[in-house]
């Protein structure tokens, strides 16, 4: 796929497709191939044919007859085939009038919703939504999750058995039951993102186009649900993704907030998620995903470490933390502690982090430590700090940065 | 035919990538990203003629944990290699035309300015019958 424009407009495409298909003949997991294969042939043809008048009722054309070219390769199968024979008037392979409203426009919803369900594992949900929300390829996911194809081949057709096995309804659920099936839509468009922005081992890696990918999903649920929530993550991934040009230096190593240039974050994406965080806390349904993008609004607006609100950021986390009690989110409260309150303040709350398992060997801790330490005047001890932390992290880059501040130390 | 490219390296080299000062200078940001680049560039081109399997780098050896058993019962230990002891540190696997083919590409993985360095080439079994003959 070499031009731009045709791909955007494929993966915009990918999930009304997939979803159409679904919604008229069932079929998830043989609807999902009969899409991609469709995808594949507008990819091929469409960057020299340029697309026809309608590419949406091309593409779902074209992935009908391969839907019923691969139901009825199912030998065993013949009695569904004759079921989707019976469906399938002619007409309805053509796109509807273009003065009928669209009856199918929440079919993304519906699709990503039925990606993320819970009985899934979230390597399965993740890799599924990737591909038949994102239209992604099965390769382009493996690649990005740095696992061979195959590997990531078994992990989607496995979730589309489950999802074909469960007989789930295509349908977005309702009451209760969507407040909990949306909390699960969020978190797996969270582990996209995050996995697009920081890479646990190994080399830097390049994977601006997960974080992009996320950031589109995340805008198509806001618009979709008009959910606080959504619209919260939406603002979190924007505020967070801005600071990107900022964020390495020439040769690829790690530049930590505080030294980051910020004349090179970018304003235009700060402004819309501030908008957005501005215009979701009033409405008194806060929750986690609005409170963080509020604590990225705060560092985004201030133009120095010093000149940031470290007091409204420190009210925050202890919001967050009444929500949900997670030790990252005290490693990251006690830094901002300091920074309001002094470094020794932050610095007991760390020591005390010491008791927590989960936490007390994590190299973020040794980091937060002996960044404190160094505000505090405590050279020495900070600089086994950071040696201390350089030897738990797994990642080269932060290793070398962690290495250079105790160089710097003497 | 599938071969694996197996790549090695110490505690010590590690620590030099890491910034690390010790008993080997530590690698300057520029070595570092010319040799991220040349890695870069040996898988770009081995994906592009379709013989790229698949490739993955290791952490360091002291993040590396041994499993026992001992009385039925596992025993772990951390970091069980010595600083200086030679480790696989990542691996290229590729499909190729012959065994000659993969010692070519396995070259590239080579330091030139590295004296001593090397790394192994070998065939990949096809399945467990080869083993029983």
């Amino acid at each position: 796929m070499a031009d731009p424009a045709v791909e955007d407009l494929l993966r915009a495409l990918a999930p009304q497709v997939l979803g159409a298909l679904v919604r008229r003949y069932g079929h998830f997991d043989t609807a999902e191939d009969a899409t991609q294969e469709a995808l594949l042939a507008a990819a091929t043809r469409w960057p020299d044919t340029g697309p026809p008048d309608d590419p949406k009722a091309w593409l779902i054309t074209v992935a009908s007859r391969r839907l019923t070219d691969l139901l009825r390769a199912e030998q065993a199968r013949r009695r569904r085939e004759d079921t989707v024979a019976r469906q399938l008037p002619a007409d309805r392979w053509l796109a509807p009038p273009a003065d009928r409203p669209p009856v199918d426009a929440d079919d993304s919803l519906i699709l990503l919703f039925l990606c993320c369900h819970p009985s899934l594992p979230p390597a399965g949900q993740i890799g599924l939504t990737l591909r038949a929300v994102g239209g992604l390829s099965t390769a382009e996911v493996a690649r990005a999750f740095l696992v061979p194809e195959a590997t990531m081949t078994r992990r989607i057709t496995r979730a589309k058995q489950r999802i074909r096995d469960s007989g789930l309804p295509f349908a977005v659920p309702a009451g209760e039951e969507r407040a909990a099936r949306l909390d699960t839509v969020l978190h797996v468009l969270y582990l996209i993102f995050n996995e697009g922005y920081a890479s646990t081992a190994g080399e830097q890696l390049h994977r601006t186009d997960l974080r992009a990918e996320a950031i589109r999903l995340a805008r198509l649920l806001h618009r979709r649900t008009d959910d606080p929530e959504a619209t919260g993550l939406l603002a979190l991934m924007l505020l967070t993704d801005a600071r990107t040009p900022a964020r390495t230096g020439p040769d690829g190593s790690l530049v930590p907030m505080a030294e980051q240039d910020r004349r090179r974050w970018r304003g235009e994406q700060i402004a819309e998620g501030i908008r957005l965080v501005g215009a979701a806390l009033p409405r008194r349904a806060v929750g986690p995903y609005q409170l963080q993008a509020a604590i990225a609004a705060l560092h985004d607006e201030a133009p120095s470490v010093e000149a940031t609100d470290w007091p409204q950021i420190v009210a925050l986390y202890e919001m967050l933390l009444a929500l949900h009690d997670n030790p990252v989110v005290r490693l990251n409260h006690a830094v901002a502690v300091a920074m309001a309150r002094g470094p020794r303040a932050g610095l007991a709350l760390l020591d005390a982090l010491g008791a927590d398992r989960r936490v007390a060997e994590d190299p973020r801790r040794y980091a937060a430590r002996a960044h404190l330490l160094e505000l505090a005047g405590e050279a020495d001890a900070a600089r086994q700090a950071y040696l201390a932390a350089a030897r738990r992290s797994m990642n080269v880059a932060q290793q070398r940065y962690l290495h250079s501040r105790a160089a710097r130390l003497g | 035919m599938k071969y694996l490219i197996m790549l090695y390296g110490s505690q010590q080299d590690y620590d030099a990538m890491a910034g690390r000062p010790g008993d080997r200078p530590p690698m300057s940001p520029e070595q570092l990203a010319a040799m991220h680049a040349h890695m870069e560039t040996v898988h770009k081109e081995l994906a592009e003629s379709g013989e790229l399997v698949d490739a993955q780098g290791l952490t360091a050896p002291v993040h590396a944990r041994r499993v026992r058993l001992r009385g039925g019962a596992p025993v772990v230990t951390d970091g069980p290699y010595a600083e200086t002891q030679e480790v696989l540190a990542g691996y290229t696997l590729v499909e190729c035309a012959s065994f000659d083919r993969a010692t070519e590409i396995a070259a590239r993985f080579v330091n030139p300015d590295a004296e001593g360095e090397y790394v192994d080439v070998r065939p990949v079994l096809d399945g467990v019958e080869e083993l029983q003959g």
